[in-house]
C-alpha cells in the first residue's frame, strides 16, 4: 500500500551523529557565494543558516527507504521548505535528525507530504525545525 | 551583538545579482551531499522533461538568504526562513543564469523584523513566499 493519511505520525529513528566542521561549514558558505562572511570563519564559526538542511535531508534518507510507502525520491518534487532556529549550528555541535511525517494528503497518483525534521545535539539541545512540502507521483515512470 | 535600531516597514534592503554556472551546482552538490543528477547531468534533467540542468531549490534559497544575513549582519540573528519553490532556475552547460534577490521588510514586531525577498530570474520569480525573520535585539 503506498504512502497515505494512516502513515501521518511515523517516525525514524534519529540519523547518526553528525559533526559540523569548520572545513564544512566554510565549504558551503563558499557554495553559497558566501566565502568571505566572517560569521563562517574563525575558530568558531557559525553555521549558514541553511546549512540545516545539510542534516535535514539526511533524515530523508529513512522515509525513502520505508517499504510501506513505495516513495521514490526521483519521482518527488520539494514544493517548500521552512527552518525555525533555536540557535544556530556551530562548529563542534553533534546534531541528529529526527524526521516525522506530519500531513499526507494522496489524491490518485500524487501524494502531497508534510514532514517536519528536527534536529538536535546528541546532548539533547533542540537546534532548528526543518518543515518540508513533498510532492510525489506514482504512475508513469519519470 | 548590538540591536538592530531604526528598521521600518517597507525599508528596501540592499540586493544583488548572481549567476550560477554549472561549476557553482557541482560545488553545491558536494558542500550539501546532494547529488541528484538533475543538477549536472544534461540527459537526467531531459528524462524528467526539463529542458536543462536546473540549480537546487536549496542554492537558490541559501543564496537569497545572503539579502537578509548582510543586512542583519550576523546570521545568527535569522530565526525562521521560509520559501516556495516555484519555478526552477535552468542553468546552461555554457555561461550560466542570472539571478537577481531583493529584500523588503514587511513587518517589525515584538523586537522581530520580517523580510520577504524576491528572486528574480529574467523577470520571472524563481521562488514564492520568500520570508525571514530576524531578531533585532
Amino acid at each position: 500500500m503506498p504512502i497515505s493519511e494512516d502513515h501521518v505520525g511515523r517516525s525514524y529513528p534519529a540519523t547518526a551523529p553528525y559533526e559540523v566542521s569548520r572545513a564544512k561549514i566554510a565549504e558551503f558558505a563558499a557554495a553559497l557565494g558566501d566565502g568571505d562572511n566572517p560569521a563562517y570563519a574563525g575558530a568558531d564559526p557559525i553555521a549558514p543558516p541553511t546549512f540545516a538542511v545539510v542534516l535535514s535531508s539526511a533524515a530523508w534518507d529513512a522515509m525513502f527507504a520505508d517499504p510501506d510507502l513505495e516513495l521514490s525520491l526521483s519521482r518527488t518534487v520539494h514544493v517548500d521548505q521552512r527552518f525555525a532556529w533555536q540557535r544556530p549550528l556551530r562548529s563542534g555541535d553533534e546534531v541528529s535528525a529526527t524526521l516525522t511525517i506530519e500531513k499526507v494528503r494522496a489524491r490518485g497518483a500524487t501524494a502531497i507530504i508534510g514532514i517536519s525534521v528536527a534536529l538536535a545535539t546528541t546532548a539533547g539541545e533542540h537546534l532548528c525545525t526543518a518543515t518540508s512540502t513533498l510532492m510525489h507521483s506514482t504512475g508513469e515512470a519519470a | 551583538m548590538s540591536a538592530l535600531t531604526g528598521v521600518e516597514v517597507g525599508q528596501l534592503l540592499p540586493g544583488f545579482s548572481r549567476t550560477f554556472t554549472r561549476a557553482d551546482l557541482v560545488r553545491y552538490a558536494g558542500a550539501s551531499g546532494d547529488f541528484n543528477p538533475i543538477h549536472w547531468s544534461n540527459p537526467a534533467a531531459a528524462a524528467l522533461g526539463l529542458p536543462d540542468v536546473i540549480a537546487h531549490g536549496m542554492l537558490t534559497m541559501g543564496t537569497a538568504l545572503r539579502v537578509v544575513t548582510d543586512w542583519a549582519g550576523d546570521p545568527a540573528r535569522v530565526r525562521s526562513y521560509s520559501v516556495r519553490f516555484t519555478k526552477p532556475v535552468v542553468v546552461p552547460e555554457v555561461g550560466g543564469t542570472v539571478v537577481t534577490f531583493t529584500g523588503t521588510v514587511t513587518k517589525v514586531a515584538d523586537g522581530l523584523a520580517t523580510v520577504s525577498v524576491e528572486a528574480l530570474c529574467d523577470d520571472v520569480k524563481v521562488l514564492g513566499a520568500v520570508t525571514a525573520e530576524v531578531d533585532l535585539g
